[in-house]
Formats: structure tokens, sequence, C-alpha cells
């Protein structure tokens, strides 16, 4: 019931990109469930359409055409200001190149998206950033800046922000590109620990194999179509 | 809130030189806004108390025929031209209504000529006036040496010329031979013995030592040969210069309603330098308040708009953990905003502080130039109005000025911010 409740259901979803006078087709019609507590991996080769699948997903871009449903509501037909809530109260980002701010310490980061919960106390935005600095192994690096912290630390940071909302979803393109394979398989780590302690629903991109392997479920793309499960 | 605030003013922080090149250029613009404003409300006191009481007079009720513009008060008329007794009661009259005018009374101003150490000619301007009132919430005018004028002294004058190191006239005690005009404007020879030596309270004899003649009206009259009692003006003070645009129009309609024979005119028409030079020193300090607070609104725009293609890819990363559009245009609005507050207040400040000093220590002028504006000095004092009023401006720059950019920077697309990374 729960994996129905905070479910994806993706139907026929089409994004075309104009280049110029050339029209390129990122997603040809995509038709995907993806159950509340999944640790799935979209992966494939470059130009596939991963990132325009979590985009798409995160709204961070429109498709073409074709509806994606997050926990029963048409995510497409919301406007600004609840597509917005929507990113802030559902949704956690993970990116690449980990997305940190550099003025804000490890704490501030983590913090940062508890600015916009006007519902929690000031001791509670306090204690979830500091369980996630925990749980990320960091509550002993909270002054330091980014630039102060090694790749995999940044990217454990981005999870903690990710995470301190609660999230039900979280989109993360490509969290290991960017790390060696010793800090990137840690980093992988962490995140299943958090799908099987919190339930959080993860969808990872990657088109390295020893990832791929890690995630409960693959998809992968080719060309803008689902070629095999 | 406080959250928002302290992320902005750690992002102010990043963009270190431009934060404080826009700073000190905000604060030196709300510094001499602050000075400016509050010394020329000064200065325009001053040259009130100054003017306002000086012998010239602040305001005249004479014939509309005759040319005053540019005499400092000293013009030439025909004897026809002079105000009847009937004229003169009314317009006593009616300015005794107004409670914004200290004091009216009629004079008889005039040219003539002196002779004395050695058939020494000097021409002189004659004041005939109540000499009894005169120091009464009147002129600034006193007996700074000898005997006071009386009414019905004939043959006697004050004189505001005396004893000076140069171009000596008269001395205090002495009698001369004086060339006055009569009443039919031909000049006759009188004896007159100065019996008194005049100086200004507020203005500073050394500028304003015109060789000025002061004899009792009705006196004068009778030593002369005047056969009524006509005067060439009203002269009228105000209890402050600066109500001179709400007092005149009403001077003006009850002489067009009843008098339309007779002109007002003010000091302002007869010596314009005075307020000209006040309003070219106005207009020079608020030629440089505006283009300061432009480079403001320009360089915030600029550090608003760089700020924004700076932290593109931010925008975006905010964007995507939940900050709406209007989180992002209040962010920088707020950085912008920050600055040139933090920027006014400042240059408030320190204006603040220069005023509270030169109001304990006032300024001191000793420039003839610069007496007829200030006099021998004047003391610096806050004016609610005009602070209230630079803090609207600096408000308003500080709330528009970074807000163009900042309704662009909450406008960027999400996928475009993350992929410029």
């Amino acid at each position: 019931m729960a994996q129905e409740k905070n479910g994806i259901k993706i139907r026929g979803l089409r994004k075309e990109y104009k280049l110029g006078s050339t029209v390129v087709t990122a997603l040809n019609g995509i038709d995907l469930d993806i159950g509340g507590g999944s640790f799935l991996c979209v992966a494939g080769p470059s130009g596939s359409g991963k990132t325009t699948l979590l985009n798409m997903i995160g709204l961070v871009d429109l498709p073409t055409s074709g509806v994606v449903n997050v926990a029963g509501v048409d995510v497409q037909a919301m406007n600004d200001k609840l597509s917005t809530r929507y990113r802030s109260q559902m949704l956690g980002f993970i990116f690449q190149t980990f997305n940190l701010l550099p003025v804000l310490s490890v704490y501030e980061n983590i913090r940062l998206p508890l600015i916009l919960h006007n519902d929690l106390t000031k001791e509670e935005k306090h204690d979830r950033v500091m369980d996630f600095a925990k749980a990320v192994g960091l509550e002993s690096h909270l002054a330091h800046k980014p630039a102060e912290l090694s790749g995999g630390q940044r990217q454990r940071v981005a999870i903690a922000r990710a995470l301190v909302t609660h999230p039900i979803i979280v989109l993360a393109d490509e969290p290991t590109a960017n790390l060696d394979s010793v800090t990137g398989n840690e980093v992988l780590e962490l995140m299943e620990e958090i799908n099987a302690t919190r339930g959080t629903t993860f969808i990872f991109s990657s088109h390295d194999p020893s990832i791929m392997h890690r995630a409960k479920r693959v998809v992968r793309l080719r060309d803008g179509h689902i070629e095999v499960e | 809130m406080m959250e928002r605030f302290a992320l902005c003013l750690k992002n102010l922080g990043r963009h270190g030189w431009r934060t404080r090149v826009i700073l000190l250029i905000t604060a030196l613009g709300a510094f001499l806004s602050f000075m400016s404003e509050n010394i020329i409300e000064d200065i325009a006191k001053k040259q009130s108390d100054m003017f306002a009481r000086a012998s010239v007079g602040h305001f005249r009720i004479l014939d509309a025929k005759i040319e005053t513009a540019n005499t400092f008060g000293y013009y030439s008329y025909e004897p026809d031209e002079m105000l009847t007794p009937a004229e003169i009661i009314s317009v006593k009259n009616f300015l005794s209504g107004l409670t914004e005018v200290t004091g009216a009374q009629e004079r008889i101003v005039f040219s003539g000529l002196c002779y004395g150490e050695g058939d020494q000619e000097d021409g002189i301007q004659g004041f005939a006036m109540d000499m009894d009132n005169y120091n009464r919430n009147f002129t600034d005018l006193y007996y700074a040496k000898g005997e006071p004028i009386h009414h019905g002294d004939e043959n006697a004058c004050a004189a505001s010329w005396y004893e000076f190191e140069k171009n000596k006239t008269v001395k205090v005690g002495s009698q001369y031979v004086f060339l006055l005009p009569n009443r039919n404007g031909e000049f006759v020879d009188r004896f007159i013995t100065v019996k008194g030596g005049i100086d200004f309270r507020t203005m500073p004899k050394d500028s304003m030592g015109f060789n000025g003649m002061f004899f009792d009206l009705d006196g004068f009259r009778s030593a002369v040969g005047y056969d009524e009692a006509v005067a060439s003006e009203v002269v009228g003070f105000l209890k402050d210069t600066r109500d001179l645009d709400r007092v005149m129009p009403k001077i003006d309609a009850f002489l067009a309603a009843n008098h339309p024979n007779l002109k007002a005119v003010t000091w302002r028409e007869y010596a314009p330098i005075m307020s000209e030079i006040v309003f070219g020193f106005d207009a020079m300090m608020k030629t440089v308040e505006t283009i300061l607070i432009l480079i403001c609104v320009l360089l915030v725009f600029k550090l608003t708009t760089f700020s924004i293609i700076e932290r593109y890819s931010e925008i975006g990363t905010m964007r995507a953990i939940g900050f709406s559009r209007s989180d992002i245009t209040m962010q920088f609005a707020l950085e912008g905003f920050l600055v040139i507050a933090a920027g006014s207040l400042l240059g408030g400040l320190a204006g603040a502080g220069l005023i509270a000093f030169l109001g304990k220590t006032g300024i001191v002028n000793t420039m003839i130039f610069f007496q007829f504006i200030i006099g021998n000095g004047f003391t610096p004092t806050f004016h609610p109005d005009k602070i209230a009023a630079i803090a609207a401006i600096f408000g308003a720059v500080a709330i528009f000025a970074p807000l163009l950019p900042s309704i662009r920077g909450g406008r960027v697309s999400i996928l475009d911010s993350l992929e410029k990374r």
C-alpha cells in the first residue's frame, strides 16, 4: 500500500529538444512504474535520456507529452507554486557536481532547504541537521566549507541536504561520477542504508556497471527508450 | 527570516570589493545628502535671520512703476510715485493682520550727498523711518556708538558707515553738510549731526557696511519740507523668510484688489544674487547627490546582475531544493537592499556626527564672499523633515535598485542554470 501511495507512474513520456532546425528526441514514450521505497538505477550511455528522465520526475523540466504521476498526483499539471512545494516537501536532489553553496558551512548547507520549512522550530531544524550530519559521518566537519572537504565528503553533505526535509523520493543524477571508486561505493552504501532504514525512494542514474549492480532494480535506456529492465 | 538574512550577509561577503565599493559610494552619497540638506536649511534660516531683519528689508510695497530688480533696494523714483497717507494706512492695516509678518512701517528711501572733511563728497543711501521703533521686532540695527535718534529729531542721523579704517566717511558726533531730496525731488542742503553709529546684529558690517544714513521719518519730512505724510514704500519683515512663497500671494491678491498701482517685491528680486548663491550651492550639492545616487543605483544593478551570473547554477540548485521564484528574487533583492541600507546608515551616521560636532563648535566664517551668504557663521542643526526625506530617498533606492535584476534572477530556468554549471 505504501509502495503504491508513494509510487511514481510514468506514461507515454516524451521529450523533444530543438537544436537549431533539428529536433532531438531525448525520451521517446517512456512507460514506467516505480514503487515507493525503490532503489532504482536508470542506466544507459551518455545521451540515452537518463538525466532527462530524472528532470521530468523532479519537475526541473517539462515533457513534450506524457504523464508523470507521483503519489497519485499528476505533477506536470502543477503550477509553479505547487511544483515548488512539491520539490520542497517530496523531493531531494543529489547532483553529480554536488552543487553545494560555497559560502555556507557543512551545517548551513544541510540546513539550507529547511529555511523553507516554517512548520519546524529552530530546535527541530537543528536536530534534523545533526541527525543527518551524523548519518553521513560529517558531524565533526560541521563548520567546514565545501572547499575544505574531499569529493566524497561533499557528496555526503549533498545527500544529507537532500534527506533533511524527509522527502519520499531522492533523485540522484550520477552521484558517484565525480568520485573515485572507493568513495563512490561509500556514497552508494550510504544511500542503500538510508533506503533500507528510512524507506526513502532513491532513483539514481549511472553508466558505471559496478554501480548499477548495487541497485535493486535497473532500468536501461537507449536513445530515449527503455531498452531492458 | 534571520536565516535568509544570514545567507545574504554570507553572499555579500563573497562579492568582496564590489560590495565595499557600493557601500562606500552609498555612504558618501548619504553623507553628502545628510550634510547638505541639513546645512542648506540652516543657511536658508541664516539668510532669513540676516536679510529679514537687515535694513534692505524683506519685502517692500511701493509704486508698480518703480524699477527695483537688482537694486539692492536703493531704487530711484519720481515724487508722484510715493505712497499716499491713505495707501500707507491701508497697506499697514492689511499687513498687521498677517501672522507671518512681524512688523511693517513706511519709509522714505532716497539717495543724497554728504560733504565730509576737506569737502570730500560721498554718495549716501538714506532711510527715513520710525527710529523709535526700528529696533523693536523690526530690524536688527542697533546703536553701536553715540546717541540714539528719537522721533521728531531733525537734522540728525545715525550712520551705518562710520569710522571705518578704510573709506572713512563720517565721525559720530560730528556735523556735516548733506544734500537731501525734498518732497519734489529737489536737493536741499542741511547741516546734519551724525549722532549715532549703527551696526547690524546679524549681518557682517565688513561686507554690509554700505554708506547708509538713518533719519527719523517725521524729523526728515520736517527738515527737508514735506507737507504730507507720504513715503516711498512700506517695508515689512517676515518671522521666517521661508514663509515667503506662502505670504506673497496673499499680499499680491490684496494689492491687486485694493491698490492696483502698487506692487510687492522681495529681497529675492532686488538682491537676487543672495538667493542665487544659495540656490547655486543647493543645486551644486543636489547635482552631486543625484550623481552619487545614480552611481549607487547603477552599481547595485550591476552587482545584482553579476551576482546572478556568478551564482547562476546556485539559483538552479536552490530552485531544485524547493526555493520559489519569489524566494530567489527576495534573496538577491535583500542583498542589494542590505548594501545600500548599510551604506546609507553609515553615511547618515557620519553626517549626523559631523553636524552634532559642528552644532557644538559652530561654523565660523571669515571670508568676505561667504559673508553675504552665512554672515560670520552659523550653527548647524538637525532638521527632521530633511532627514526623513533623505531616508525616504535612500530607502527607495535600496528597495528598487536591485529589484529588476533580482526579478530576472527569480525567473531563471532551473534546467538552464543547472546545465550551466
